[in-house]
């Protein structure tokens, strides 16, 4: 097609040609065009099928309002092509069709809506039962519109960013305009969003003149370039509003421009106050085959011609309820476009001046008359005039249809605002009843349609933003108010829902295919809330957003029920108010874990590093996931674990021992200086929590520690339960700031002598004792006598920056007593081997302190209100029927079962929480929660595998601590 | 062919001031115990009052998942016989529900995740639920789509594999159900708000709504996230729930890509492809208690980060619509169904949290076997209220929960 040229408001670029293929074909674009408009401009007028009927669709609207235009590009399906800029070398396919847009296989299915009626489906294809997992096949493949495979992969680069602005403004029309630059004058920073390339509007592309000499298009791309002057004005245009969150979050995403480093970049907008600016879109017509190629909405038509320079078509019926109806007309005639007739809806209230420009071109022009039908097989060659009764009627051959019934406010981010909107007869709109909290409006939105009052409100709201922001704006807030009075106000909307017609054909959603016959027959279903249609007939669920369906639905439903004015309620909407991809809401995608200061150490050393939890820790050292070599070396000479995941926890003031009364089961007040005690923390079900140990390094000053898990939560534990006392104490959670070494084996202490001249000695350091010594002269370390893994151990507790130096002077002294270092498996099968337990390993939400064997941790002498789950402590203590704990030896030792193996007999009676072959013991060995009958030594278990067919396994319930029962080996 | 169009639920009946059962909540499990009620105990004087409309909740929320691979014992049959009764209801329904056997697979992504899911497959076999654990290769060969690379956030190990479960239409079984309580005679009365519970000499006796009273022996709470408000501020029973948001959301339709329900508790995500085409996508609720069902930008952006990497041929595909709905929270995630216990003629069905859809029709069909009889079926007999009071937790789920500081 040839383009029209020397357009002023042109926003392509002649001189830059783009290269791009549609249908194996190599077609050209223009610099400025959208993949849509570049279609168009190569003649290409059906760009894919609809959903269900497979109707030919075309170019309707170019702000992807329906998915008429979705089409695959670069591999990836349901681009929105009306708001995709062109780029070279673009492969773009038409979707849903089976050959190609013009002759699809499928088309005969727009034959067969008789046969599919609204909600056809819940009523048929089920009967009998076994056609329907046949027919649910057919189902899968006739729905969804673009196709993806399993190995696609995204292109591109995806960013996000999360800026602050006193004053976001949605929309960079001429309201929006007005409104940034009276919050910016204001001295306040403002971000500005705009989905299309440029700022402008409505305004962009109108040849109109303002009142003061110049068009809309030449004035507003003034003030636009003025705006970008100004610094306190961030101003991202091709950035879509997604999402209007509490407290005025706003998302959107920004598409890439050539010299941008990303493709896409999600914005999270923290504002203080928020404009909504967004103007109208128009209210779709509703005629029969109102979605035929060739039937297009009046901003369309007049945007392919002035932006694009593309004459939309030869001879043209304007059917319209709209001022910016009849200017289109005049300027696409005046640019050569034959037009045959315009039908205005309105039996009157147009801008006389345009009336006459119809009457000097001589263009015929019907008031209260709108279009019934489009005839055309594939494309519109004819359409159908009556008067809005429908008692006479008019026929004209011609390609172009310019439809609309009227406008219709973008009311999406101020729903997802959560601002109540109500339906205004005067203009036909849904109007916000009611603002919440520092959220502004202005514009085209509130009916307004006069130029200088648009400016004026933008003002007003702009000025009102910055009074949110805690400007004080009286005085320009009252010369804003006087001047909108003095402006026009808003004008008379148009009334008529739908055309005289039985709707067969006619949409109410193009994406959904649903006909106004199908929400008639939802109503006679008994469906009829709008909600319910919504749902029973899928209208406005595509990905137009409801773009189409938006407004049209609720006030046909609410005209069906006879009363509009009190009926008209607009359906639900949500973000994202555009579909975004998730390659942009996953922006970098980061991964936030923590790794130990000696992770690398680790990993170097062979180990294999897993996530667990938030952390990044060492599972094994070894290629046998038995571990054996680990395990091993801990009994025989002695090995290194990091156990700086560990919660750590400072915890001290006058207070301090209340609080841990509070949370701990123990009596905490027998503490003793240079003693470790261990005790467990239980909920209010005397559930088993976290069990840990806990030190006293001076008058009211205690160090603790906690499971890896409650490593977070403890600190938001305690002060809870505390939060009714006053009690004067402070905690700090020292996790990330001291690192642990368990080093553990017989040959601990040679290790630990080597390298400090504290007296390690069993004398001076016994188990269970608490000593603060330097290593080297230099290291400060906090060290336990713990026996977790039933040796010798020395648990050192350093700063996390000498974590890394320990390590390396440990490893480098053991080496001659054979140290090395295990993993998590290895300390597993170790700790299983003493029968002590990991919190959420043999304990899960049922299992009470009582149940995993450690009642005795409970003081009785506490009262029951100091204690966090004593009350529950005592009512569980004697309960039968109870999960408990034991250890267990297979009757076949050379089988051991799978953890996770249930224990049955005629019903299910436990499960196996860890079982391992035991090298200490040369057999396997596990612990299990059992029903309490069974817990009595020398019970013989019947263990359940997966899979095992009837299979059982045998084990029989025996005492533990399985390896050095005596404790001997961990007092050394 | 389809002759003249009768409404679905029948035509619109004056509320009676007489009704043999009063249900509270048009949702699924309130509109299931109605049928049944009406169907298999011939009770069919009873009325379901909606405030909103039918399927307002979490009826028409969620995300539609049906499985039967429970934890626990007390559980895995009534899911297992809730699974049994899609096609059955179906038919007899005459309404289809559009239950797609896809089978679910829940992925793990660690050793110890294996481990724990071995007890729900075992649990699950042992039940005769089929059910099984496979590794990360066979879930590929499963779900091309799927990453399992091992340089990921949280790598797969594997997956407990439920080939029963699947998806339906959500808002069909309500509709459906609506349909065949409205056939045996139930009044479906939408835009009714239950106001108060009359309780005389311990007994239920009465139900005032903002369309007048109604006398009724019977009550059944099925009023899903305000089960506990209502229990509390109308009869002053106080539930063990709490009330979260949980959100979802839906991409646009695309041709068949996923052929299963694929979960995962590590990324807090699931995927699943509707018929319509659309992958529906959800799982965590927001971590503190409330009862709005807005949506959150962590939570989309959340999503986005989880399926990018689980299933990163996805990351090409865009977010359509996001939306919220309420969970009702016990502390063991196993429901409240108990009745008759403090005050007579009241039942409570509720405590769902995000398990009520698939258990609506066993719920339904126990819970009128409960309020015709009066007596408690053994299968519902471990869901009691009482069980919170003596701290014995379902275990439904392995983690203590935390929903509140106070937990």
């Amino acid at each position: 097609m040839k383009r029209l040229e020397k357009l002023s408001t042109l926003r392509i670029n002649p001189a830059k040609t783009l290269h791009f293929k549609y249908k194996n074909k190599n077609l050209k674009g223009l610099s400025g065009d959208t993949v849509a408009t570049a279609l168009y401009a190569s003649g290409i007028r059906i760009f894919g099928r609809s959903l269900k009927y497979h109707r030919p669709r075309g170019l309707y609207s170019l702000d992807g309002e329906s998915s008429n235009t979705c089409m695959q590009v670069n591999g990836i399906p349901n681009v929105c092509a009306e708001t995709t800029l062109l780029a070279d070398g673009m492969e773009v396919k038409a979707q849903n069709v089976a050959g190609s847009p013009e002759t699809d296989l499928k088309g005969f299915m727009d034959k067969l809506d008789w046969a599919m009626p609204a909600g056809f489906y819940y009523r048929t294809l089920h009967k009998p039962a076994r056609i329907w997992p046949i027919a649910l096949k057919q189902v899968r493949k006739a729905a969804g519109l673009g196709k993806i495979s399993a190995e696609f992969q995204m292109p591109g680069k995806y960013d996000e960013i999360y800026p602050k602005a006193d004053v976001c403004v949605i929309g960079g029309g001429p309201a929006g305009m007005s409104a940034a630059l009276a919050a910016a004058e204001n001295g306040l920073r403002v971000i500005l969003l705009e989905t299309r390339p440029w700022l402008g509007g409505f305004f962009d592309y109108r040849t109109a003149q303002n009142g003061a000499g110049l068009s809309l298009s030449q004035s507003v791309r003034q003030a636009a370039e003025q705006l970008e002057q100004n610094s306190n004005v961030r101003i991202f245009t091709q950035t879509p509003v997604v999402g209007v969150y509490n407290n005025n979050l706003v998302t959107a995403f920004q598409k890439g421009c050539e010299t941008d480093y990303f493709d896409e970049r999600y914005l999270e907008i923290r504002a203080t106050s928020v404009v909504v600016a967004t103007g109208c879109s128009e209210r779709p017509l509703l005629f029969e085959n109102n979605e035929r190629p060739g039937v297009m909405q009046i901003g369309c038509a007049h945007r392919l011609a002035q932006t694009y320079g593309l004459l939309p078509g030869k001879q043209a019926v304007f059917s319209i309820g709209h001022d910016l109806g009849l200017e289109a007309a005049l300027d696409l005639f005046d640019l050569g476009l034959e037009v045959l007739c315009v039908a205005d809806i309105r039996e009157d209230g147009q801008d006389p001046a345009l009336i006459e420009g119809l009457q000097q071109r001589n263009i015929p022009f019907l008031r209260g008359w709108v279009a019934t039908r489009a005839h055309g097989n594939k494309t519109l060659h004819k359409v159908t005039l009556a008067t809005i009764p429908g008692t006479l009627r008019k026929d004209f051959s011609c390609d172009l249809l310019v439809a609309s019934a009227g406008m219709t406010p973008l009311t999406g981010p101020l729903s997802l605002a959560q601002a109540k909107l109500a339906f205004e007869p005067y203009t036909g709109f849904f109007i916000p009843r009611q603002l919440p909290a520092k959220i502004q409006v202005a514009g085209r939105l509130l009916g307004l349609n006069h130029p200088a009052t648009i400016e004026a409100s933008g003002r007003l709201a702009g000025t009102l933003a910055a009074g949110d922001c805690g400007v004080s704006v009286e005085s320009r807030l009252k010369e804003a108010r006087e001047k909108l009075n003095q402006l026009p106000g808003p004008d008379q909307g148009s009334k008529l829902v739908t055309a005289p017609v039985q709707g067969r054909k006619t949409f109410i959603c193009f994406d959904e295919d649903t006909t106004v016959k199908n929400v008639k027959q939802a109503l006679a279903k008994g469906f009829d809330a709008t909600e319910l249609i919504k749902r029973f007939t899928a209208a406005g669920t595509g990905p137009g957003q409801g773009g189409i369906p938006g407004h049209n639905l609720p006030l046909f439903v609410a005209q069906y029920h006879g009363d509009i004015k009190a009926t008209a309620m607009p359906t639900t909407v949500r973000a994202p108010l555009v579909p975004t991809y998730i390659a942009t809401y996953a922006g970098s995608n980061h991964d936030m874990c923590k790794r130990t200061p000696v992770h690398d150490s680790q990993k170097a050393a062979g180990g294999v590093i897993r996530r667990i939890g938030v952390w990044k820790r060492a599972r094994y050292f070894s290629k046998d996931f038995s571990c054996r070599a680990e395990i091993e070396n801990v009994r025989k000479n002695v090995g290194l674990l990091d156990a700086s995941t560990l919660g750590k926890f400072r915890l001290w003031g006058p207070d301090a021992l209340n609080a841990l009364q509070r949370v701990y089961a123990s009596d905490m007040s027998r503490i003793t200086n240079g003693k470790v005690k261990y005790s467990a923390m239980c909920n209010d079900d005397a559930c088993i929590i976290d069990d840990g140990v806990v030190v006293k390094r001076a008058e009211n000053d205690y160090y603790f520690t906690t499971s890896t898990a409650r490593a977070g939560a403890t600190v938001e534990w305690i002060r809870y339960h505390t939060r009714y006392d006053g009690w004067n104490f402070h905690m700090v959670n020292l996790t990330d700031a001291f690192g642990v070494i368990n080093m553990a084996g017989p040959n601990a202490r040679k290790v630990l002598a080597k390298v400090t001249d504290a007296d390690v000695s069993d004398d001076a350091f016994p188990y269970a004792a608490y000593r603060e010594f330097m290593i080297k002269d230099t290291i400060p370390v906090r060290s336990m006598r713990l026996g977790f893994v039933g040796e010798l151990s020395f648990e050192l507790h350093v700063p996390s920056s000498y974590m890394q130096a320990l390590w390396d002077l440990l490893t480098e002294a053991g080496k001659e007593f054979g140290i090395r270092h295990f993993g998590l498996e290895a300390q597993n099968v170790l700790r299983m081997e003493k029968a002590h337990l990991i919190i959420g390993s043999e304990s899960e939400q049922r299992t009470t302190l009582h149940d995993v064997g450690l009642g005795f941790l409970w003081s009785r002498d506490k009262s029951e209100e100091k204690t966090v789950g004593a009350v529950a402590l005592r009512q569980t203590e004697n309960q039968e029927a109870r999960l408990k704990l034991v250890g267990f030896k297979m009757e076949d030792p050379s089988r051991v079962p799978k953890d996770g193996s249930i224990i049955v007999d005629n019903r299910i009676r436990g499960y196996v929480c860890i079982a391992r072959h035991s090298f200490a013991l040369q057999e396997p060995v596990g612990l299990a929660l059992v029903d309490a009958p069974l817990a009595g030594e020398g019970t013989r278990l019947q263990i359940y595998e997966d899979e095992c067919n009837g299979q059982h396994l045998y084990a029989t319930v025996v005492p533990t601590p399985f390896y050095d029962p005596e404790g001997k080996r961990i007092r050394m | 062919m389809f002759g003249r169009v009768k409404p679905l639920w029948g035509e619109k009946s004056s509320l009676k001031s007489n009704y043999d059962a009063v249900i509270i909540g048009g949702g699924l499990h309130g509109l299931a115990a109605a049928y049944f009620l009406a169907r298999d105990h011939n009770m069919r004087n009873v009325a379901v009052l909606e405030k909103r409309f039918i399927g307002f909740g979490g009826s028409g929320r969620n995300t539609a998942i049906v499985r039967a691979n429970q934890r626990t014992q007390e559980n895995v049959p009534l899911y297992k016989e809730a699974l049994a009764l899609w096609p059955v209801l179906t038919k007899d329904l005459d309404y289809n529900l559009m239950f797609f056997n896809c089978g679910n697979l829940n992925l793990m992504h660690s050793e110890a995740a294996m481990n724990a899911a071995r007890m729900n497959v075992a649990t699950a076999q042992f039940h005769g639920v089929e059910s099984h654990l496979i590794d990360a290769k066979q879930c590929k060969e499963l779900v091309p789509a799927l990453n399992i690379l091992a340089d990921i956030t949280y790598p797969i190990f594997g997956a407990m594999y439920h080939p029963p479960g699947g998806i339906l239409r959500h808002d069909a079984i309500v509709w459906g159900l609506a349909k065949g309580a409205a056939e045996h005679g139930v009044h479906v009365h939408q835009q009714t708000e239950v106001t108060g519970i009359g309780v005389e000499n311990g007994k239920i006796v009465s139900v005032e709504t903002d369309k007048g009273q109604i006398k009724t022996p019977r009550v059944l709470n099925a009023a899903g996230g305000y089960s506990a408000a209502l229990s509390y501020q109308m009869l002053g029973i106080k539930l063990p729930i709490s009330v979260l948001t949980i959100q979802a959301m839906v991409t646009q339709p695309l041709k068949p890509l996923l052929n299963h329900v694929v979960s995962s508790g590590a990324y807090h995500a699931y995927a699943n492809q509707t018929l319509k085409g659309e992958i529906a996508t959800g799982a965590h609720m927001d971590s503190w208690p409330n009862y709005t069902t807005q949506t959150t930008a962590y939570y989309i952006k959340h999503q986005a980060e989880a399926l990018a990497e689980m299933l990163p041929c996805l990351r090409g595909v865009k977010f359509m619509r996001h939306w919220g709905g309420l969970a009702d929270m016990t502390p063991d995630m196993a429901p409240i169904m108990d009745g008759n216990d403090s005050i007579e003629g009241y039942f409570m069905d509720c405590g769902w949290g995000y398990f009520g859809f698939k258990s609506c029709a066993a719920s339904g069909k126990y819970m009128a076997q409960f309020m015709a009889s009066g007596n408690c079926p053994n299968m519902l007999k471990p869901f009691s209220l009482r069980r919170f009071e003596q701290h014995r937790l379902m275990g439904e789920t392995a983690a203590v929960v935390n929903y509140t500081p106070d937990n």
